[in-house]
């Protein structure tokens, strides 16, 4: 339990670690009203900015949190964003990311159990091919050639496109090492003897085999969870889904701090939430990982 | 028990074969003879840049971002090793405090944080000019920052692991100081390992920096395959999208395969 509670501790203390940072950032770039003849701001943004950011201010670093909370809009005139419209694109976002997940998870199995069954035939090479297809192909490409056919379809379609994907990279990362884990684990004395006590093939798979993979699927979900977060930037974009992905590079592009300060926060709160659900599953799949590793110990 | 189909001396040999003719063939083509590729391209012109060819714009900024790659993994790669170094050699609470940093900075996905970096540049650009530096020195050191995270975690705990090795407390017991000790006797164990998380790197910057590009965030000059394919976007409104989209693909494709290539040979 002690174990348990330390990890969601370091993962938690993350959020404030990251709020701080990138609004450290923000503050720190030269946001003076200089007097330089080529500064391309306006006088009007520049108080804008430093109104946003409490810069000057007790507790600054607050204040976009404060606007927030208060249900005032955040950023510039009509480009700022409410906490409510923000909420509202962050679950949207977190929607299909889930939607991709599954798909992630679907890509995963489907393409290790199609390359064990090849791992002997001629057709073995498309194992490596389909990796290196996927891991050299940014997410933007294939939008690209499919936004044509679902930006204006509708019925949710542009969602699961999306959905689909960003869950190709991370469907067939997780695949390739679902496959070094099942080969490692086929290659155990455990499963020769439960196949000599006449268990059938799928049988070791699910009772005996499958447990043992789990563990080590679930720890690679915590990346492929940001690279789920990070391609919906892009498909989001590309695909005219007006969700958390477009609103983070509009902020970005419109310079909208705050809501770049923001953002930035509640994507590392999401990732962080995804990776204690994770670390419940892993405790809840593998008795060992509830136990303190020797670095918790000392 | 299948042979291997290539050993690793050989896939690291056509790795690196493949990266250099594809930067020394693209970089040969778009700068030294640029006529060449314009005057015999099967693609035809680009749409909305009638007077550049489809392979001149794809072909030009693959040297571009293989160059980007190559700087950017190598940064990311010493800053990493540095890091994990000085967390080792300076204590536990400075290995902490280091590996928690890098923790945070592995949280955020690198699109974000180099949008933010990218951002933060442009906005100091350009409320002082003095400040702006070139486009691709400054992609190059955004995607260093973000990089050296995961480099550092890999190089602390391989750190980790090799100090705990029997022929290091040899060493150590016979007086050897921190620093003889990772020059000599670390870092030969270490060197192949750095290799191949370099060339890890690559590939991963080369996507990062095109889906930066892409989003119209970094404004890389000469144009990079992502730019390029960020900027064809309208193209895909004339019907021509296949013929814009393959071929920088196709390039993505063929530099992504030979940075893998090298780095499982490494």
């Amino acid at each position: 339990m002690k174990a348990t509670l330390v990890r969601a501790a370091r993962q938690l203390i993350l959020i404030p670690l990251v709020a701080l940072a990138s609004y450290g950032l923000m503050v720190l770039l030269p946001l003076s009203a200089g007097e330089e003849s080529k500064r391309q701001l306006s006088p009007d943004l520049l108080a804008s900015y430093r109104r946003d950011l409490g810069i000057g201010e007790p507790f600054g670093f607050l204040r976009p949190w404060q606007k927030l909370w208060e249900g005032k809009r955040l950023g510039t005139s009509n480009q700022g964003v409410t906490g409510e419209e923000l909420l509202l694109k962050l679950t949207s976002s977190v929607a299909v990311g889930l939607f991709a997940l599954g798909f992630a998870v679907l890509w995963a199995f489907a393409f290790a159990l199609i390359r064990l069954r090849l791992r002997r035939s001629r057709w073995a090479a498309i194992g490596d091919v389909v990796p290196a297809l996927a891991f050299g192909t940014p997410v933007f490409i294939p939008a690209l050639l499919l936004a044509p056919y679902v930006v204006e379809a509708g019925h949710l379609l542009p969602e699961l496109a999306a959905a689909g994907l960003i869950s190709i990279w991370p469907g067939i990362f997780l695949g390739s090492l679902l496959v070094d884990s099942f080969e490692t684990e086929l290659a155990r004395d455990y499963v020769r003897t439960a196949s000599s006590k006449g268990l059938s093939q799928s049988q070791v798979l699910c009772r005996h085999v499958l447990p043992n993979v789990l563990p080590t699927f679930l720890d690679s979900i915590g990346p492929v969870a940001t690279a789920l977060l990070a391609g919906s930037f892009a498909a989001e974009r590309v695909l005219g889904l007006p969700y958390f992905g477009q609103l983070y590079v509009l902020a970005v592009l419109q310079k909208q701090i705050a809501v770049v300060v923001v953002a930035t926060t509640l994507f590392a709160g999401v990732l962080v939430l995804v990776r204690l659900l994770i670390g419940l599953a892993r405790g809840w799949v593998d008795p060992r990982a509830r136990e303190p590793t020797l670095g918790e110990v000392a | 028990m299948s042979e291997p189909v290539s050993s690793p001396r050989q896939s690291l040999l056509s790795g690196a074969g493949l990266l250099l003719l594809l930067w020394g063939s693209s970089f040969a083509l778009s700068v030294l003879w640029p006529t060449a590729v314009a005057e015999h391209c099967p693609l035809g012109k680009d749409v909305l840049r009638p007077d550049r060819s489809v392979c001149e714009l794809a072909f030009g900024g693959t040297w571009i971002s293989l160059s980007i790659g190559l700087l950017a993994g190598a940064a990311a790669t010493l800053v990493g090793l540095l890091v994990a170094s000085l967390a080792r050699g300076l204590g536990r609470w400075i290995d902490a405090a280091l590996m928690r940093s890098a923790d945070a900075l592995f949280a955020l996905p690198d699109v974000l944080v180099l949008m933010v970096l990218q951002f933060a540049a442009q906005t100091a650009a350009d409320l002082h000019p003095r400040l702006r530096i070139g486009p691709v020195p400054l992609m190059v050191a955004s995607l260093a920052m973000v990089g050296w995270a995961a480099p550092a975690r890999q190089f602390r705990d391989r750190l980790d692991t090799l100090e705990r090795a029997e022929f290091v407390g040899a060493a150590h017991a016979l007086g050897a100081g921190r620093w003889h000790l990772f020059g000599w006797h670390l870092w030969p164990f270490l060197r192949d390992y750095v290799l191949a998380v370099f060339l890890a790197r690559v590939p991963a910057a080369i996507l990062a920096e095109s889906t930066v590009s892409f989003l119209g965030i970094g404004k890389v000059e000469p144009m990079s395959l992502g730019r390029y394919l960020g900027t064809s976007y309208a193209s895909l409104l004339h019907g021509e999208g296949a013929r814009v989209v393959l071929p920088a693909w196709l390039l993505l494709i063929l530099i992504v395969i030979g940075a893998t290539l090298a780095g499982r040979g490494a």
